[in-house]
């Protein structure tokens, strides 16, 4: 059975962003051991929210949680973000925080924090699910 | 098809990690998954310096299934060293590392020129269970971190036993070894206990010796310290519990290390002369054939029901009735083992089967007739059936349940002895 995969990526080559960094995310169709690039989903952002978010206005100069420039949206944000992904099976970022892990545990989507390739990525999430669904050992060689 | 094993008495072998915390600052850093060092602590006594609860652990999930966890297992190591002021790390790898093939002994390579030692042993659940995972610890100790000495320290014995923690009376009964060796004019070396510890390991080397008492746990770390250190060793397969097997212990080990004659009977003649005054005081206890159950079985490891059935059928002239060793023994010590329930006074030979499934033992225990109430020496899993048989029980053997043991013994004279308290504490109980 096919199923998606979110990617947190810049560039589209790498997995460079942190999961409060995103503001697309790319999604890829993986069936089996193949995968194809699907869409480029993009977060909207919230109106209402942005303005009622303390941290985003002048009068907070805090690098907490916006120290990277992009904020990590607090929980109403995340929960935006992470319904924006609800279809896919796991989410690859280079950081995903405690917020967004445990809601995406809630879902039963996995979430890796991982910096590197994106087809190296793919090729180990495909090859990982791939034996998990045909109850294959994962014993290598 | 799958097959189910009906109350299992050992854990994994990554319950190694309770041998290397009986060695006195030793810290084992664990490569798994975040619940197998709780599962795998529920003995009573782990606390202390470190206990299982602190130990490092990767707690590896997911993503390093995936991706490989050896970047974490770098850093716990790494922080480990940094944080935990211990004198010895061991690294203990679970089963999931294992599978995935992370290259666990190559991380640990980049940390052997450190300040510290750093050792690795591979404890795979599916490598065998933690008396195996014992093995794999020494076997490190030897491999990784020992060196062959020029120097030997005249009458050093490295004494070797049972595994920690899994033998309820491990730290009693090494301290009890020791104090019998030295008694014969040897010096002992052990490295598990209080005040024993990294200089006792690096003893180890200059021993003249090794003495392992084990009717098969550590018989390959001793081949191995033979090879490497050039340390011959005495096999001694019984646990000597009671003044019969004591005696013929101290003699055995006099003959291997050269000790006079005379020197070893003057050792055995005063601690018998000492164990029969016991007895002989308590001999209406004995022979009044009511109080005690007519035969016995014992459940443990190779070495309780070994060591046990020997001291009831020489010392106390009960009867054996089945005996089950329930440790997994690996098939190429079962015979010789079998051979030692045959080796008993009286002309009396003892069945024993190696049994790892409660509920076919407790199927035999029930179906033989014990002419009267059975006697049994278990693990915990046995109450139940005793007391639906009626008859009585002591708690020897892992699962223990009902009894807290500091540092109490079995071994040796003063152990036969506090082994016939315990089994006439139950039996004289049924008539209050």
């Amino acid at each position: 059975m096919a199923y998606l995969v979110a990617i947190g990526s810049s560039d589209g080559e790498n997995i460079d962003l942190k999961f409060g960094e995103v503001d697309h995310f790319l999604i890829y169709k993986v069936s089996g051991k193949e995968f194809t690039l699907l869409e480029s989903r993009v977060i909207e952002e919230n109106e209402d929210y942005t303005e009622s978010n303390i941290c985003r206005t002048a009068e907070c100069n805090s690098e907490g949680c916006s120290g990277n420039g992009h904020g990590c949206g607090g929980s109403a944000g995340v929960t935006q973000k992470v319904e924006r992904i609800a279809d896919c099976r796991c989410v690859l970022c280079a950081k995903v925080g405690f917020q967004a892990q445990k809601q995406f545990e809630r879902k039963a989507i996995s979430v890796f924090d991982i910096a590197c390739n994106i087809t190296e990525a793919l090729e180990k999430i495909a090859n990982y699910y791939d034996k998990i669904d045909n109850h294959k050992s994962l014993r290598q060689g | 098809m799958a097959k189910l094993l009906d109350k299992q008495r050992y854990k994994c072998a990554l319950g190694a990690m309770q041998s290397v915390q009986a060695i006195e600052r030793a810290l084992p850093i664990l490569h798994s998954g975040p619940g197998c060092a709780q599962k795998l602590s529920e003995s009573t006594g782990s606390s202390g310096y470190f206990s299982p609860n602190i130990f490092p652990c990767t707690s590896i999930n997911e993503k390093d299934v995936v991706f490989g966890g050896v970047k974490k297992l770098n850093s716990t190591i790494k922080n480990a060293l940094k944080v935990v002021d211990a004198d010895l790390y061991v690294v203990l790898t679970g089963c999931i590392p294992e599978i995935v093939g992370d290259d666990s002994s190559e991380v640990v390579s980049r940390f052997t020129d450190g300040e510290k030692p750093v050792i690795y042993a591979p404890t795979a659940g599916f490598k065998g269970n933690n008396f195996k995972g014992h093995e794999q610890v020494i076997d490190a100790i030897v491999e990784q971190y020992l060196e062959k000495s020029e120097t030997k320290q005249k009458g050093l014995v490295n004494i070797w036993a049972d595994v920690p923690y899994q033998d309820l009376f491990w730290l009693g009964n090494i301290r009890e070894l020791e104090k019998l060796i030295k008694e014969i004019g040897l010096t002992p070396n052990t490295i598990f206990g209080y005040k024993r510890g990294i200089d006792n390991i690096n003893k180890i080397p200059e021993a003249e010796f090794n003495l392992l008492v084990s009717p098969w746990v550590g018989l390959g770390s001793m081949k191995k310290m033979e090879r490497k250190l050039g340390i011959p060793y005495l096999h001694y397969k019984t646990l000597p519990i009671g003044a019969t097997e004591t005696s013929k212990f101290l003699r055995e080990i006099g003959k291997f290390a050269g000790v006079a004659d005379e020197k070893i009977e003057a050792v055995i003649k005063e601690h018998e002369d000492y164990y029969y005054y016991l007895i002989e005081r308590y001999a209406d206890l004995f022979l009044e054939n009511r109080v005690i159950n007519k035969q016995f079985t014992v459940v443990a490891d190779a070495q309780y029901t070994l060591g046990i059935t020997k001291f009831l059928v020489n010392d106390l002239g009960l009867v054996p009735a089945k005996q089950f060793v329930v440790d997994d023994t690996p098939k190429n010590y079962r015979e010789q083992i079998a051979e030692e329930f045959k080796n008993l006074n009286y002309g009396i030979e003892a069945e024993v089967s190696f049994e790892t499934d409660g509920y076919k033992i407790h199927e035999e225990i029930q179906n033989h007739d014990y002419h009267g109430y059975p006697l049994v020496l278990g693990g915990y899993y046995e109450k139940e059936v005793t007391e639906s048989l009626k008859g009585n029980f002591l708690n020897v053997s892992w699962p223990v349940q009902d009894k807290v043991v500091f540092d109490s013994f079995y071994v040796g004279y003063a152990g036969g002895i506090r082994l016939i308290e315990d089994i006439y504490t139950v039996a004289v109980s049924r008539f209050n």
